[in-house]
């Protein structure tokens, strides 16, 4: 479907056109907002990818959490416009060096491995299927993870009251 | 048990009050839909006030009781065999009045001109809604009569004071000459008189 | 389906999407605001014994029509201090983000934006987009009290969105599906099938769930009322203290996206009561197209039973604007975090053991 191609492109170009501007911009908030629509490219992306349940987990928690806290964060600062960057350009040679080779060894690999291509048939809800994994097969691991994220809180919370 | 009994209070106080805003719901309204339905006016009201002109024998006293100095009055003798008819107590109007004008804008409504008037035809109406575009739509006019025959009267007056003008002039020296005969004559009855001693 | 039909008619899928996307706009959510615009004023007014707007219409019923033609002739204020990009952009993304949510409500059998099966997971995410704009919007004004108004009302939504979703997800875990299709379907019936009166089916569990369900319903529609920013809820747009929040500085069509994103949000909280606990477009007492053995009918019947419920629950917000008081930031944020969390979370774990028994 020549649609969904454009469409694919659309948010593709939507996510990487913000996240460059989130990165070079001088004006703090600017760079929240278009952090916004990095994420709803990045929702469209996984909703393209028939992935329903992690998209709208990604608007839950990236844009109605995450950006949220962010911009509470961002409109509590005192300079907003302008901000230098402090992180100066040293070190040049290795890094494009480092880069070049990254760089080469993921196109190398994009070209060269057999992508093995599924006729899988499109699940119909994938809810049921994460459930099943979550609370089933790697209940302990979540369970853990659980954990891990309340005692990071309790920790936090007791951080900020001393 | 206070938390869930304060809960369950604060439930209950917010079905009261909504319980209370329901009925009023259903409470006739206390709007009155103003230009359809006019509430009845107090019985000693003070709106705009109104000039019976068949009344108004042109003398003046409203203008001169008028706080504000908002009536204008100008007035002009009618002449002597004129019949400028009477008011309705009876009494014979002398004067056309070519003038009567209350300036609205300027008027404070309190009602001092009703009182002086002899004749009583200048009172407050019940008239409230009379606001206008221009300031000057505000002046009212309340003589009757039209401006021909304004200047017909006023023409009549000027005429009726210049014959009386005339007359007088008449009169005075008529009156010189009579008193120059007399005088001629007792200078002439003295002159003789001394003759006589 | 109405898909279907457009989909036959047109012979594309993407025009029949189109086509249906613009249906919730032109023909639900414009006459609801233009009604509802007009009821609010209406309700408060006879609430407060008076008459409200009475000379446009038959008591006063084309006023807001009038009223959309004079913001249509306003002049368009931007202060040269606003940030004019964001400005610009904010009520748009309040708007889309009130709108999207329409797409998963079930208006009828025949009709539902989109079928998908998070319907219910996917309006509790997309109204954050709502708030993201508020952000925006109160930021771009230059204006401190459209900035706190946002503030304000971004903390209120987020610390409001914890309670509905564990109601939510009370509902979800006794049905088992977040689409809001299948949870309608599953209320058919008659109104004792609805889940404030415990669910389909007989049995033991449907009469105990019943208090729970009513207190799960109570939270939600206390926790959406806060959502949507509504009085008692409104510190983001007390007029006594911050002039109007976060839209004080815009004026003509720019306040009307927000008043109609505002307006378009009070039906989709109560399409969602509506839905979850009322058997959303269900019928409560049966369809006269079954007895009449009309089966066009059946749908149109449930479009309107499924308007009737939801303007019930915005009247009853109303009503509620009309009899409470403001609450103060910390009132706001204590309801929410030492009762309604709190309960509902004890709530969840009730009704987890009841449905286990």
């Amino acid at each position: 479907m020549i649609i969904y191609d454009l469409i694919f492109y659309l948010f593709a170009a939507l996510t990487i056109v913000s996240a460059f501007f989130v990165v070079t911009l001088r004006n703090i908030v600017y760079s929240a907002f278009f952090l916004l629509f990095t994420f709803l490219g990045v929702t469209g992306l996984y909703v393209l990818l028939a992935a329903d349940f992690i998209a709208i987990v990604q608007l839950v928690v990236y844009v109605g959490g995450i950006l949220i806290l962010l911009l509470f964060g961002v409109m509590l600062t005192n300079r907003i416009t302008n901000v230098q960057v402090k992180s100066g350009t040293f070190q040049i040679l290795p890094a494009v060096i480092g880069v070049g080779i990254f760089t080469g060894i993921l196109v190398a690999t994009m070209t060269n491995t057999k992508w093995r291509v599924l006729e899988s048939e499109i699940p119909v809800t994938t809810v049921y299927n994460i459930g099943t994994l979550l609370l089933q097969d790697y209940v302990v691991v979540f369970e853990l993870l659980g954990i891990l994220l309340l005692v990071a809180l309790i920790g936090a919370a007791s951080m900020a009251r001393r | 048990m206070q938390y869930f009994s304060e809960a369950i209070k604060s439930l209950w106080t917010v079905l009261v009050g909504m319980k209370v805003t329901f009925k009023h719901l259903f409470v006739p309204s206390v709007t009155i839909q103003y230009p359809d339905i006019k509430l009845a006016l107090p019985e000693r009201e003070r709106n705009r006030l109104y000039v019976n002109m068949d009344d108004c024998i042109g003398c003046d006293q409203c203008a001169r009781a008028c706080p504000v100095n908002c009536i204008t009055i100008e007035t002009v003798k009618g002449l002597p065999d004129e019949d400028l008819g009477k008011t309705s107590s009876g009494k014979r109007k002398a004067l056309w009045v070519t003038q009567f004008d209350i300036d609205f804008a300027k008027c404070c409504y309190c009602q001092l001109c009703v009182f002086p008037c002899p004749t009583e035809c200048i009172y407050m109406t019940d008239v409230y809604e009379f606001s206008e575009y221009e300031r000057s739509d505000l002046n009212f006019s309340f003589v009757t009569l039209t401006p021909e025959e304004i200047t017909q009267k006023k023409e009549n007056f000027a005429k009726l004071e210049s014959e009386k003008a005339r007359l007088k002039a008449e009169q005075a020296a008529q009156k010189a000459e009579t008193a120059a005969k007399v005088s001629a004559e007792k200078n002439v009855a003295d002159q003789s008189g001394k003759k006589e001693k | 389906m109405i898909y279907d039909y457009l989909y036959k008619l047109t012979g594309s899928e993407i025009w029949a999407g189109v086509i249906q996307s613009f249906f919730p706009l032109f023909l639900f959510i414009l006459p609801f605001a233009l009604f509802a615009v007009w009821l609010e004023r209406k309700v408060s007014a006879h609430m407060q014994d008076r008459l409200g707007p009475m000379r446009v219409g038959y008591h006063g019923a084309l006023q807001t029509i009038a009223d959309i033609l004079k913001l249509l002739q306003k002049e368009d204020i931007v202060a040269t201090e606003n940030d004019k990009p964001l400005f610009n952009l904010a009520p748009v993304i309040v708007f889309a983000g009130s709108y999207a949510v329409f797409a998963a409500i079930p208006f009828s059998g025949a009709f539902i934006g989109s079928n998908i099966d998070l319907g219910l997971f996917f309006i509790i995410a997309v109204s954050g987009l709502v708030v993201a704009g508020i952000l925006m919007a109160g930021w771009a004004s230059n204006n401190k009290y459209s900035l706190l108004g946002a503030m304000r009302s971004a903390a209120q939504i987020i610390s409001y969105e914890i309670p509905t979703i564990i109601v939510v997800l009370t509902i979800v875990m006794i049905t088992g599906t977040l689409s809001l299709y299948k949870l309608s379907e599953l209320q058919s019936g008659y109104f004792w099938n609805w889940m404030i009166f415990g669910g389909p089916g007989p049995g033991l569990h449907k009469f105990l769930f019943i208090p729970f369900m009513f207190i799960g319903f109570i939270i939600l529609y206390i926790s959406t009322l806060a959502e949507v920013n509504r009085t008692p809820f409104d510190i983001p747009e007390a007029e006594s203290e911050l002039v109007a929040g976060y839209h004080t500085e815009y004026s003509g069509m720019k306040f009307a996206m927000f008043f109609l994103a505002e307006y378009a949000n009070m039906f989709a909280v109560s399409a969602i009561v509506a839905a979850v606990f009322f058997g959303g477009y269900q019928s409560p007492f049966g369809y006269l197209g079954n007895a009449f053995n009309l089966p066009w009918l059946i749908p149109i019947e449930q479009f309107f039973w499924f308007t009737a419920k939801g303007l019930f629950f915005v009247f009853v917000q109303m009503w509620l604007r009309w009899t409470l008081p403001r609450l103060r930031v910390d009132q706001l944020m204590a309801v929410c975090w030492k009762y309604l969390i709190p309960i509902s979370f004890v709530n969840l774990i009730i009704v987890g053991l009841i449905s286990v028994l």
